[in-house]
């Protein structure tokens, strides 16, 4: 089972993130990066399906800065067998772009599987998995929480508005994993030994510069002071009465 | 109350584990593993794999570190002096070094409630050549040079036992990850890991829970036992630029405490301002957190932070004890202990950063000596503790030697004395002040004091406390204007606290601290208050214990229940304290 997982470096959930001076970027500086949780999903899943296979490759792929090395190590960490960084300093704002390098990667390099996150916790996009499959005309499966592979064909789950769908699909394909497909592992002390001593690739990657431009970015509004209606029993009939005639939710 | 009386003993049995014990899921061996990533434990794999590098050896180094990511769990003031700096890394400039800014002016003042007097800045706290840093960003720089000479800097990785063989510290087992909150194992379970290595360094910074263990395992004592203080912490982006560093003394604080605060620019507009009181103050009801919410309403801190945003809040413990709490040794067989672990902190200048980072140093060239023989025995690393001995920091800390322990009488004796001191280069008043542990301090309760006031009823409440309010300026009228009630601008609670420290730990890990038996109402009280974290509650006439808020500040550490590892990468996610 050979599998390419294809990872982002984003900032960590718990920043605070403050908006550059350019008024349409994040001010990185003080920034923590993560790999983007979802992809963690991905990269367990890879890793559990080669587990399972008894045989295979993971391979880590990603399109970022030099920095991104460091994430791909976290995957590495976790058990992956090697790393492509496909290096960049500004990552444009279009999808497609970041999909076509991916794609360049990863065609016709015998891959059974293609893993990604379902999105990144930095732009909620969606994108990039599916135009990926897209490209490289290969059957896709979005938002996984359940997976099973066989007989050169697979089952995912993917939860929906009151249900689950299931859908099977023939090898090699596109998934993108969501919350919930698995627990991924912790990096143990020797994977991360290991993990420095792993090949990891790094070549510019070639991005055009897409159709899309970000204008401006704009924090959400203040969110309103919350307020204590107050204590004991006759709270919970003051409160009834917000929400029925201000908040007007009952 | 006597805190002694409800704290538990450090549990010897656990952190003191036969090497070879089952239990351990893989197993590594190094040359050497440092327990802690801070100034002391890094600068010790520096200089480690500096002295390899120019020997030609291959030398496998490990650095053991509790927080998710470097720096996370550091926390200091912090105004340094680059001497170590220097010394470590020969080929650079100060300006290579991660500081912010160097002091361009200080002023000390005395506060009362509303007005400040200006002091003349003592020598011990005149900082002309050092710098303003954030302790995180030292640590960030300093752990990619290790990393880049080679070093293995494991985050996440908690110690949580010496392996010991014989005598000899045989390595450290770290703690489990994984765990539900009755201790069972979940689906992403870790098992402890064995680093086993020729010589365990022990850099785990304040109140360290191994070199407590090892001390005590090793019957090694200092003349006085060590003391502590507590520092809270805050960081704001503020409208108002602030230009020099400031220190103050007296109000909020009672004359029967010790402490100040300081204020710090990291920029112009971002400020550091924190408050430290020592633990061994008398008033039970004391509250760190809630005075230093107090303090910020004054003038000389509103000024600059009305209108600006708080943007980091921390805690932590700090070494005082100084030089008559230094271990008698820092070393045993296979093992050194460096930087706060080992109490090289001078109060009186306020530094520790280039003591710790210097020990470390000291240590890395005695283990590599001893290495080259093949002989890692007490005696080879006795070398390191000749070479602290003779050196600045073993001076330094002497020459100041009582400073600290004069305050143990109240504000006036104390800086009446300390003045003295500083005169005769701290020949006065010959000999050694005793100091009990804070632990074993005698605490007044005062009845009808609600809980968080954080507000000392007052001098001589207590007869014998030995306070002596002399003549001359009063460091504030001493009255109870109540409980400072957070307005989430200006002043936060502790919960708002523990949610600004990045504390994102998980609710369902298993408690890790350990309370003691028939924790009377009175103590639960005063471990509520002593907790800046809220990690303590007073629940009728129990004690309810919220244990992932804990940032390991180790307060109550020292004056109650104890505090073991978590899992790895619990606890704050510090950016720039």
């Amino acid at each position: 089972m050979k599998i390419a997982v294809c990872i982002k470096r984003v900032p960590d959930s718990e920043t605070r993130v403050k908006i550059a001076s350019d008024g349409k970027s994040l001010d990185e500086a003080g920034v923590k990066f993560i790999l983007n949780p979802y992809d963690e999903f991905a990269v367990e899943e890879a890793l559990r399906r080669k587990e399972q296979a008894g045989a295979g490759e993971v391979v880590i792929v990603s399109v970022g800065p030099a920095a991104a090395q460091e994430t791909i190590r976290t995957a590495l960490a976790m058990g992956a067998d090697r790393g492509v960084l496909l290096q960049t300093d500004t990552i444009p704002a279009d999808g497609l772009e970041i999909a076509r390098a991916l794609a360049a990667e990863v065609r016709d390099s015998g891959y059974d599987l293609i893993l990604f996150g379902k999105m990144a916790i930095d732009d909620y996009n969606h994108q990039v998995g599916p135009m990926v499959a897209e490209l490289l005309d290969l059957p896709c499966v979005t938002a996984i929480a359940h997976l099973e592979i066989g007989g050169g064909k697979g089952t995912a789950e993917r939860e929906i508005e009151g249900g689950v769908e299931i859908v099977d699909f023939p090898l090699p394909a596109v998934l993108t994993a969501e919350k919930g497909l698995n627990e991924p592992r912790y990096p143990a002390l020797k994977g991360i030994m290991a993990a420095k001593k792993k090949p990891l690739e790094v070549k510019p990657a070639s991005l055009g510069a897409g159709g899309l431009e970000v204008l401006a970015l704009t924090p959400p509004p203040q969110r309103k002071e919350g307020r204590v209606v107050g204590e004991g029993p006759a709270a919970v009939l003051e409160l009834l009465r917000l929400l029925r005639e201000e908040a007007k939710v009952l | 109350m006597i805190p002694a009386q409800y704290q538990p003993p450090l549990p010897l049995n656990k952190l003191l584990v036969p090497v070879g014990t089952p239990g351990a899921g893989d197993r590594m061996e190094l040359d050497v593993v440092i327990v802690g990533a801070g100034p002391a434990g890094l600068a010790t794999a520096i200089e480690l794999a500096q002295l390899a590098k120019r020997d030609g050896t291959e030398l496998n180094i490990g650095v053991l570190e509790k927080a998710g990511a470097l720096g996370e769990h550091c926390l200091s003031g912090a105004v340094v002096n680059p001497r170590a700096f220097r010394e470590l890394f020969p080929g650079l400039h100060d300006s290579d070094f991660p500081f912010r800014a160097p002091v361009r002016g200080e002023a000390v003042y005395l506060l009362t409630a509303n007005r400040r007097l200006r002091l003349p800045t003592p020598p011990t706290m005149r900082n002309k050549g050092n710098y303003v840093a954030s302790l995180c960003e030292i640590v960030r720089w300093l752990g990619e040079k290790a990393e880049a000479l080679g070093v293995n800097i494991f985050t996440g990785f908690p110690a949580a036992s010496l392996l010991v063989d014989g005598p000899r510290v045989a390595g450290v087992r770290t703690a489990a990850t994984g765990l539900d909150r009755a201790g069972n194992p979940l689906a992403n379970y870790l098992a402890p890991n064995d680093l086993v290595a020729q010589v365990t360094v022990l850099a785990e910074g304040t109140r360290g829970m191994l070199a407590q263990a090892w001390s005590e395992w090793q019957q090694v004592t200092a003349e006085n036992p060590q003391i502590f203080a507590l520092g809270v912490k805050e960081i704001w982006e503020t409208k108002r630029p602030l230009g020099t560093i400031v220190h103050t003394l007296g109000w909020p604080l009672a004359s029967d405490a010790f402490g100040g605060s300081f204020m710090y620019p990291l920029a112009p507009n971002l400020v550091a301002l924190g408050l430290v009181v020592g633990l061994d103050y008398r008033d039970s009801a004391l509250d760190v957190h809630g005075l230093f919410q107090r303090m910020k309403l004054h003038p000389l801190f509103r000024r600059y932070l009305e209108g600006g945003e708080m943007v980091e809040w921390g805690a932590k413990t700090i070494p005082e004890g100084g030089y008559y709490s230094v271990p008698a040794r820092r070393s045993g067989d296979s093992v050194v202990i460096v930087g706060d672990s080992a109490g090289f902190v001078d109060v009186p200048s306020l530094k520790g950063i280039h003591y710790a980072m210097q020990s470390g140093m000291f240590a890395a060239r005695a283990v590599f000596a001893a290495l080259k023989h093949g002989d890692p025995s007490a005696a080879r690393l006795g070398d390191y503790d000749r070479m602290v001995n003779a050196s600045f920091i073993i001076h330094d800390l002497y020459r100041t030697r009582n400073m600290r322990l004069a305050f143990k009488h109240g504000f006036y004796t104390g800086g009446l004395k300390a003045g003295l001191m500083t005169l005769t280069g701290g020949r006065f008043p010959g000999g050694k002040i005793a100091m009990s542990r804070d632990v074993d301090v005698p605490r007044r309760i005062a009845p009808g004091v609600s809980p968080g006031l954080g507000v000392s009823p007052g001098l001589g409440v207590s007869p014998g406390l030995g306070v002596s309010p002399g003549p001359g300026v009063s460091p504030g009228p001493v009255v109870s204007p109540g409980p400072v009630v957070p307005d989430g601008r200006l002043t936060f609670s502790k919960v708002d606290g523990v949610f600004k420290s990045g504390n994102a730990t998980r609710d369902t890990i298993p408690t890790h601290l350990i309370v003691g038996r028939d924790v009377s109402p009175e103590a639960a009280d005063f471990y509520a208050r002593l907790c800046p974290a809220g990690v303590y509650e007073r629940v009728d006439r129990g004690l309810r214990v919220n244990a992932p808020n804990c940032i390991d500040c180790k307060a109550t550490d020292v004056l109650g229940p104890r505090w073991t590892p978590r899992e790895g990468g619990s606890g704050p996610k510090y950016k720039r304290m």
